[in-house]
């Protein structure tokens, strides 16, 4: 499930507070602190010690299995977490919900550390640090702690597979589509469709298989039928026209 | 008379990050070091080692080359470690790399997962571990690694060649006209980007059918096999 199938009337409102990506000081930080407690606030959020756990639950995972691990995660560390990290957790949701990657990062970094790691937060943090920050290595280290911890998340797997794609490591990158493959639900047809066109192409580029990547093809096409890419490459596997992969 | 020395060109490209600036620098002094002077001539690389003095062999660069890029220079050209070449950590790795953030030992899970494999063994004595520990890094030093895309750390020691050379112009030249000017959202979505037009293309056959990793795997393999005919022609390794 992707982040963005939450963004609406809160991820407008954190927007509105947006900064260009430069360095943030510590007093645009906190500026943005303010902003995400004002958003909470009309939200009319009252942390209180009978519903921090619910809020937290409700406002970052929402949605299984997502929700179940971040249960597991509360009940593991009840006695170290309470009303100030659900609202640390809270602001976190609102930066997420504003696209503000480098607040994301901050607040991570900043509200976190004291806290036990928690894999959910990490996988979602993780794509910042890779995809915003270009921190492969911080970001490689986080995802593989989220597999750790929540393995059965397709995630992390398909983000792993993606980084070793980009680091040149193909056959790597394969290992973790296959693994990725194995773990997409069959309703989350967005994530099995770019499964499949990804592991089509790096199982072609390793092993020369174009009926295996014609297979994975058809099938990210059968999971998504209005996939552009995933039409050329069928095409181009079928050798009807000229096309490389990617 | 005609100035035969090897020359330092600039030129101007887009690139998604500063560090991979830094590292491009490094992978034209590589290309640099290791173009011959002349047709049949060795490279300057190829006379640090055959001359054994690496100051002698940078005698052929042109006089207006800068104090920090001889300095530089002098970084690549030491001699190799016996051991393991953790120098590669700190090599561009050509075209294929060059955009990859910096990593090290630390992030480096082929070694870890060796050295795992080597400390949960049983050995006769120390100098039984000490020797399966050389014969790993030996191991290392050759093999593909998956974080150098698929070339080895020795590959990755020697630095590309003149066909790597026109390789990455072209790729940098391309790249340079698709992005340049273009607004990214964030320098790790221009880095993504990049990153995936490098691997697109460098998956691309060539005129003569092969791809550009085997060009220049083959090119680096070259280089390493003139290396090694002038260490055995010296009697030694360095």
């Amino acid at each position: 499930m992707s982040r963005k199938s939450r963004e609406g009337k809160r991820r407008r409102q954190a927007r509105s507070g947006q900064q260009p990506p430069t360095v943030r000081v510590s007093s645009e930080y906190r500026r943005n602190i303010r902003q995400a407690d004002d958003i909470l606030s009309k939200e009319g959020i009252e942390i209180q010690p009978d519903n921090w756990q619910q809020l937290a639950l409700d406002w970052f995972a929402p949605q299984e299995p997502e929700r179940s691990e971040l249960a597991r995660y509360i009940a593991d560390h009840a006695h170290r977490l309470g009303i100030p990290w659900a609202r640390e957790l809270l602001r976190l949701e609102v930066f997420f919900q504003g696209e503000d990657y480098e607040q994301i990062i901050a607040h991570h970094e900043r509200a976190f550390s004291r806290y036990p790691r928690c894999a959910l937060v990490e996988m979602w943090v993780a794509d910042q640090v890779f995809r915003h920050a270009g921190d492969f290595w911080r970001a490689r280290q986080m995802y593989r702690y989220a597999i750790e911890h929540f393995p059965t998340h397709v995630k992390p797997h398909y983000e792993l597979g993606f980084m070793s794609y980009l680091l040149g490591d193909f056959v790597g990158a394969l290992g973790w589509f296959d693994h990725a493959a194995e773990r997409v639900a069959d309703d989350d047809v967005e994530m099995a469709a770019r499964i499949l066109y990804n592991r089509g192409i790096v199982r072609y580029l390793v092993e020369g298989d174009s009926k295996a990547a014609i297979t994975d093809m058809e099938q990210a096409l059968k999971h998504k039928p209005d996939y552009p890419q995933a039409k050329e490459a069928l095409c181009g596997l079928r050798g009807k026209m000229s096309w490389v992969p990617w | 008379m005609v100035d035969s020395r090897p020359t330092l060109t600039t030129k101007s490209y887009w690139i998604p990050t500063k560090v991979a600036g830094e590292r491009l620098f490094w992978m034209s002094l590589e290309f640099s070091l290791n173009r011959p002077l002349k047709k049949g001539q060795p490279s300057i690389a190829e006379m640090a080692l055959s001359s054994g003095s690496v100051d002698e062999a940078l005698l052929g660069l042109p006089s207006v080359v800068p104090p920090k890029i001889r300095k530089e220079a002098q970084r690549l050209l030491r001699p190799w470690l016996d051991s393991r070449y953790t120098g590669a950590y700190g090599r561009s790795g050509g075209i294929l790399n060059v955009f990859t953030p910096p990593w090290g030992e630390l992030q480096d899970e082929v070694w870890a997962e060796m050295v795992a494999g080597w400390e949960s063994k049983a050995f006769a004595d120390d100098r039984a571990r000490q020797e399966a520990l050389r014969a790993l890094e030996r191991q290392w030093n050759t093999t593909p690694h998956p974080f150098f895309a698929g070339l080895s750390p020795a590959q990755v020691m020697v630095g590309g060649g003149p066909q790597e050379a026109e390789l990455a112009d072209e790729f940098l030249e391309h790249l340079t006209r698709l992005y340049d000017g273009c607004p990214f959202e964030s320098e790790g979505q221009a880095l993504v980007k990049t990153l995936t037009l490098l691997r697109r293309w460098q998956s691309q056959r060539r005129k003569d059918g092969r791809m550009v990793l085997e060009i220049i795997v083959a090119e680096r393999n070259e280089l390493m096999a003139r290396r090694a005919r002038v260490l055995h022609e010296l009697g030694g390794s360095r």
